[in-house]
C-alpha cells in the first residue's frame, strides 16, 4: 500500500494522465471536422479560392488538437511549445524566401 | 557514490530526455515535410489548372474512409497510454492491436487506391503519365513521394508499436517506465498529422 502511494505519487508528479473521455471527445470533434471539410470540399465547389483557405485552416485546427491532446502537448513543459513555435517561425522563414525568390525571377 | 550510474549499464533510464529527443525528432519531421509542401505549394500556384484536373482521378470516398482510420487509430493510440499509466497493460495492448489493425487497413486502401493508378498508367514513367501535360505529370509525381513517403512513416510506426506490445508483454514497458509506448505513440500522432494535411490538398481541390 505504502509502495503503491509512492508509485502513484511519482506519476502525478511526471506525469498527466488524460481521461479516455478526452481523447474521445477530441476523436469526436476531429471527425466532425473532417466531415465538414469533405463537405464544404464537395459541394461548395463554386467558392474555389476560399475552400482552398477553409480546408487549410480546418487542418490546422485538426493538427492542434492532435498536438495538444492526443500528443499531450497541453500538458508538457512550456519549452515544448516555446520549440514548436520556433520550428513553425523557421517554416514561415523558408516560405518567405520561397516566394520571394519566385516572385522575383 | 550511492547513486552513480554506470553508462550503459541499463539503469540510467531517463523519461524526460527520451521524450524530450523523439520531440526535437518529430520536429525535423515537420522540416522534412514541410519542404516538401512547399515545392507542391509553387507547382500547384504555377499549374491550377493541370492540378485540379489530376485530382479528380483520385477516390475522395477512400481518403476520407482513410482519414477516419488513421483518426481512429490516433485515438487508440492515446488512449492505449492513458491505460499504461493506469496499470491496465490489458488494456493497453489490446489498444496497440487495434492501432496496428487501423495501420493495415490503411495499407489495404491505400494499396488499392495506388493499384487503381498503375492499371491506368498513371505512376511516373508508365505510357499514359508520359503523355499527360506537364503540370498533371508534376501532381502524380508529387502524389506518389508524398503519400510514398507518409506511407513508408505507417509502416515504421506500426513496427514501433508491435515491439512496444512485445515489451509491455515482457514488462519491460510498464505503469513506471511508459517512454518506449509514449514515444511510438508520438511517432504515430506525427504520421496522423501529416495526413491531416495531405487529404485536403491532394483529395479535396475543387
Amino acid at each position: 500500500m505504502d509502495n503503491k502511494e509512492k508509485n502513484a505519487e511519482h506519476t502525478a508528479e511526471h506525469e498527466h494522465i488524460s481521461s479516455y473521455r478526452e481523447h474521445f471527445g477530441t476523436w469526436a470533434a476531429l471527425i466532425l471536422l473532417t466531415l465538414m471539410t469533405v463537405f464544404i470540399s464537395t459541394f461548395g465547389a463554386d467558392l474555389r479560392t476560399l475552400t482552398v483557405a477553409t480546408a487549410m485552416l480546418i487542418a490546422t485546427v485538426k493538427a492542434l488538437a492532435v498536438a495538444l491532446y492526443f500528443m499531450h502537448l497541453k500538458y508538457e513543459p512550456k519549452i515544448y511549445r516555446a520549440w514548436l513555435i520556433v520550428v513553425m517561425v523557421l517554416f514561415a522563414f523558408f516560405l518567405v524566401m520561397v516566394i520571394l525568390d519566385y516572385i522575383t525571377r | 557514490m550511492e547513486h552513480f550510474v554506470l553508462p550503459n549499464s541499463g539503469h540510467n533510464f531517463d523519461a524526460k530526455s527520451s521524450k524530450m529527443g523523439m520531440w526535437l525528432f518529430l520536429y525535423t519531421e515537420l522540416l522534412l515535410f514541410g519542404g516538401l509542401f512547399l515545392v507542391y505549394m509553387l507547382y500547384r500556384y504555377a499549374n491550377q489548372d493541370a492540378f485540379l484536373l489530376a485530382s479528380f482521378e483520385l477516390n475522395v470516398w477512400m481518403g476520407t474512409i482513410n482519414t477516419i482510420v488513421l483518426l481512429t487509430s490516433s485515438m487508440t493510440i492515446a488512449m492505449s497510454i492513458t491505460a499504461l499509466q493506469k496499470g491496465n497493460n490489458k488494456l493497453a495492448i489490446n489498444l496497440a492491436w487495434f492501432t496496428i489493425l487501423a495501420a493495415l487497413v490503411f495499407l489495404v486502401i491505400k494499396y488499392f487506391e495506388w493499384g487503381a493508378k498503375f492499371d491506368h498508367g498513371y505512376f511516373p514513367g508508365m505510357d499514359h503519365y508520359n503523355e499527360l501535360p506537364h503540370g498533371e505529370r508534376l501532381y502524380f509525381y508529387l502524389y506518389f513521394f508524398m503519400t510514398g513517403l507518409h506511407g513508408l512513416h505507417v509502416i515504421v510506426g506500426g513496427i514501433f508499436i508491435a515491439i512496444v506490445i512485445k515489451r509491455i508483454k515482457s514488462g519491460h514497458v510498464n505503469k513506471n517506465r511508459i517512454s518506449l509506448l509514449e514515444n511510438s505513440g508520438l511517432y504515430w500522432h506525427l504520421v496522423d498529422l501529416i495526413w491531416i494535411y495531405l487529404f485536403p490538398l491532394f483529395y479535396l481541390i475543387h
